[in-house]
């Protein structure tokens, strides 16, 4: 009867306005929609990126090998999760897979405690998701790698015979400040990456950045004086080491994968470390990152503004690597630099050499301006 | 406990931590510091020539107290060459500049240099307070801004001068590149980083020698130096993205010194990235939506002083609503023809999908203009081809013989026409 149909709508909640039916209870952008039709939103958009990196025309029958980074973080676990639908699918349909992926956890901290928890955790994933192959690797192995150039970060091989977590320790605790403590891990575990991705035939690389993170990173690296080093972290596209890296959840917010992490099921929550509430960052606390200030920056700009945070994404993906620039690779971060525009000295807002602190005068080789930034302050 | 001693000197008491790198120095020790770092960015820019005759833009404040004092004991110790002139704007708003002339002019006899006043009504034949008048209260705050940052090189022009220097800080520099990543800028953010604007043949330079210089050093070097300068407090509030953009860059000085000089060096690094058809004219429409919203305002802002009517994140939210109906509109335009709807194939998408709605051709004329050139009417550094100043100031004349010549009864007709064809243009509209 008609008159039900009507008491219905008018007395129940608004309803999905992509299904029409469920009622709504998500939003994504500027619609209400149901949580299916929320999950199905991400999902779409994640896997049509991987559509966009499939070589047309390729009739290759092995697939491409990927390299994918966990970190145990929501946004991680949520691309495996999406792109392990995104396999099974294609098996189902064709018998065959276009990529496989390589799942590889850096465990940074040092700690005994902290890495059987992250065995534990891994296992968790090998359960969850038998199909892909997994492999734990340690941050230190990074001070292994060729090309990282440890003279010229005042490191002498002098106790080259001590354990490498212990050398690794040494490193970040001889660094001043957390903000460059922080950088230098995470430029040492992109190295590390990339020799995994090497050592294992992967072509490229999956980052499970979102949007938000894309835009704090482009941020980030600007307040840290890594604004050269754009083009290769935040677009998708060949790295100059020669992988190439894919941000497939480019296209969506962080609160959007927090909210599709507990949108599966069974939900991801047991597969996660929550990052810490960034409620409780502070400005005067030395333990506090440029990275930290971001995160909390970049939640709120989202909350209200989550168009202008795709936006920066956007707009920083346009800035172009010079392509006829002479350079040399950063003894540290690896990435080309213009000659001439190495270190923190030696321009027009160098500090005149009385000034500097005394620290640095021992430096040869070649840093990059972030990388030398970090290792003198 | 011993006293620390200084750093640098290592003889006197260690009385001042650098806010740049938290070195601590003495007293002497630092006011040699900071004028070495001037002289080196003068020098490693070749930012002036033997001769030069340069204008100081004086507003009374401590960056441009800060900048003429310096510039005078550079000019005298390096023997550089320079004729320094200080040039001060009076908006023509009563009281409001009173006491910062004042200190300009005490400056001008500190200094030993002469001191230029040009007033609003000379440079554009309206004073700030007859703007008021015809206007309003409300939205003369664009007014002003805009009449202000031509100002100076309009001053200058008048005096002859080729050569403009005001006291934008490091701060300021890198408020300014955040501000402009945040609204998605960057023709404007390629702009901002470098020294000068203009080149030699602009009419009239500008450069800003403080440029790697800290605010919170400016302070402690006017302090100690005992300048007399004038201490404002700012009525302006300055609109959201620069307002956020300026929490940020004190927290990030907070958590790492080093970062304002980081973020201006990342900056300069970045203005060689964007692309020329970027800088030029751009295909994408998120790109004009940014241009158009965010035309005008490079440099720092301003006292103001008279209305501040602005709503802080007003402007965050009118972007937010441009960018959400831009998504809107190209996603549906993405789901006829392509699925993929990303940033990078965005450009192709759009001249794929073909027919031009009306609302992006209008958009697309404020884009052609982005190419620096100069205005028709003033000669004055423009993206459009009449620069901002001279299109409020068309509006402002026609305003006024309308306000004069009520009484007169042919005009009173025409008059009466045009309202009439305003109603139709607004009718069709
Ligand atoms: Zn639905
Ligand atoms: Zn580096
Ligand atoms: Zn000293
Ligand atoms: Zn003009």
């Amino acid at each position: 009867m008609p008159g039900e149909i009507l008491a219905q709508n008018s007395s129940d909640a608004p309803l999905c306005q992509r299904c029409g039916t469920e009622a709504a209870t998500h939003n994504v952008r500027s619609e209400d929609v149901c949580s299916n039709c929320f999950s199905q939103y991400v999902q779409t958009k994640t896997i049509k990126r991987m559509e966009t990196y499939r070589i047309r025309g390729s009739s290759a029958k092995t697939p491409r090998k990927l390299l994918f980074p966990l970190s145990f973080g929501p946004s991680s676990a949520s691309l495996l999760h999406i792109l392990d639908q995104h396999l099974r699918g294609q098996y189902d349909r064709m018998k065959r897979t276009s990529y496989e992926l390589y799942v590889v956890h850096i465990n940074v901290y040092v700690d005994p405690v902290d890495r059987k928890d992250a065995d534990e955790m891994l296992e968790k994933y090998k359960t969850r998701y038998p199909r892909h192959n997994y492999a734990i690797f340690n941050l230190e192995e990074a001070l292994g790698l060729d090309g990282i150039d440890w003279k010229a970060l005042g490191l002498e091989n002098s106790d080259s015979m001590a354990p490498s977590a212990e050398r690794l320790q040494k490193l970040l605790g001889s660094m001043s400040s957390a903000t460059s403590r922080s950088d230098i891990v995470s430029t040492l575990l992109a190295r590390l990456l990339v020799d995994v991705a090497k050592r294992n035939s992967c072509e490229g690389t999956l980052f499970g950045d979102s949007t938000t993170r894309l835009a704090e990173k482009t941020l980030t690296e600007t307040a840290k004086g890594r604004g050269f080093s754009l083009p290769w972290q935040i677009s998708d596209g060949t790295s100059p080491h020669g992988i190439t890296f894919y941000y497939p959840l480019r296209d969506i917010l962080k609160k959007e994968i927090m909210s599709f992490s507990t949108l599966t099921s069974p939900p991801l929550t047991d597969l996660i470390v929550q990052p810490h509430p960034t409620s409780q960052i502070s400005a005067s606390s030395k333990l506090t990152t440029i990275d930290d200030l971001m995160a909390q920056y970049f939640e709120s700009v989202e909350e209200n503004f989550p168009s202008i945070v795709a936006n920066v994404v956007r707009t920083t993906s346009k800035l172009q690597s010079l392509p006829n620039e002479t350079t040399e690779a950063c003894g540290l971060c690896g990435l080309p630099v213009a000659v001439g525009t190495d270190g923190i000295h030696g321009w027009g807002g160098d500090q005149n050499s009385e000034s500097r602190p005394g620290k640095d005068d021992t430096y040869h080789g070649i840093l990059c301006y972030g990388c030398s930034r970090s290792m003198n302050s | 406990m011993a006293p620390a001693l200084c750093a640098n000197c290592k003889t006197s008491r260690a009385l001042i931590i650098r806010p740049k790198n938290h070195q601590k120095l003495c007293k002497e020790c630092f006011i040699a510091v900071f004028e070495a770092e001037i002289h080196h960015t003068i020098i490693t820019t070749s930012l002036f020539s033997p001769g030069d005759k340069i204008a100081i833009g004086a507003s009374g404040g401590k960056d441009s107290t800060v900048l003429a004092s310096v510039l005078k004991t550079l000019n005298e110790r390096h023997n550089y060459g320079l004729e320094l002139v200080l040039l001060s704007i009076d908006e023509g708003i009563k009281g409001y500049r009173d006491d910062s002339l004042e200190t300009v002019k005490r400056n001008a006899v500190q200094y030993d240099m002469p001191l230029k006043i040009v007033g609003y009504d000379e440079l554009y034949g309206w004073t700030m307070d007859q703007v008021v008048e015809v206007i309003g209260k409300k939205g003369n705050c664009t007014y002003c801004g805009v009449f202000r940052r031509q100002a100076l090189d309009r001053g200058a022009k008048m005096l002859g001068i080729k050569h403009v220097v005001t006291g934008h800080n490091a701060d300021d520099v890198a408020e300014t590149i955040l501000m402009n990543l945040l609204r998605g800028d960057l023709p404007r953010l390629a702009r901002s980083t470098s020294i000068v604007t203009g080149d030699a043949t602009s009419d009239v330079r500008r450069s800003k020698p403080l440029k790697y210089a800290y605010e919170k050093e400016i302070v402690l070097y006017a302090h100690h130096k005992k300048l007399d300068y004038f201490t404002t407090e700012c009525l302006y509030s300055p609109e959201a993205f620069r307002g956020s953009a300026r929490s940020l860059i004190k927290n990030l000085e907070r958590v790492r010194p080093s970062a304002i000089l980081d973020v201006v060096r990342s900056g300069e690094d970045m203005a060689k990235l964007v692309p020329e058809e970027v800088t030029g004219i751009s295909q994408c429409k998120s790109q004009k939506v940014s241009l158009s919203s965010a035309d005008g305002e490079d440099e720092g802002a301003g006292g103001c002083g008279s209305a501040n009517g602005r709503s802080s994140g007003g402007e965050m939210a009118a972007m937010e609503k441009k960018l959400q109906q831009d998504e809107t509109a190209s996603s549906r335009e993405i789901d006829m023809s392509n699925p993929i709807a990303s940033g990078q194939n965005h450009d192709r998408l759009i001249k794929k999908t073909g027919p031009i709605k009306p609302v992006r051709i209008e958009s697309s004329k404020k884009l052609v203009g982005q190419t620096l050139g100069t205005c028709k009417t003033c000669g004055y550094m423009s993206s459009q081809e009449i620069c901002k100043a001279c299109t409020l100031l068309e509006g402002l004349n026609k305003n006024r013989p309308k306000m004069e010549i009520e009484i007169d009864v042919e005009e009173e007709e025409s008059s009466t026409l045009r309202r009439r064809m305003e109603g139709v243009a607004l009718a069709a509209g």
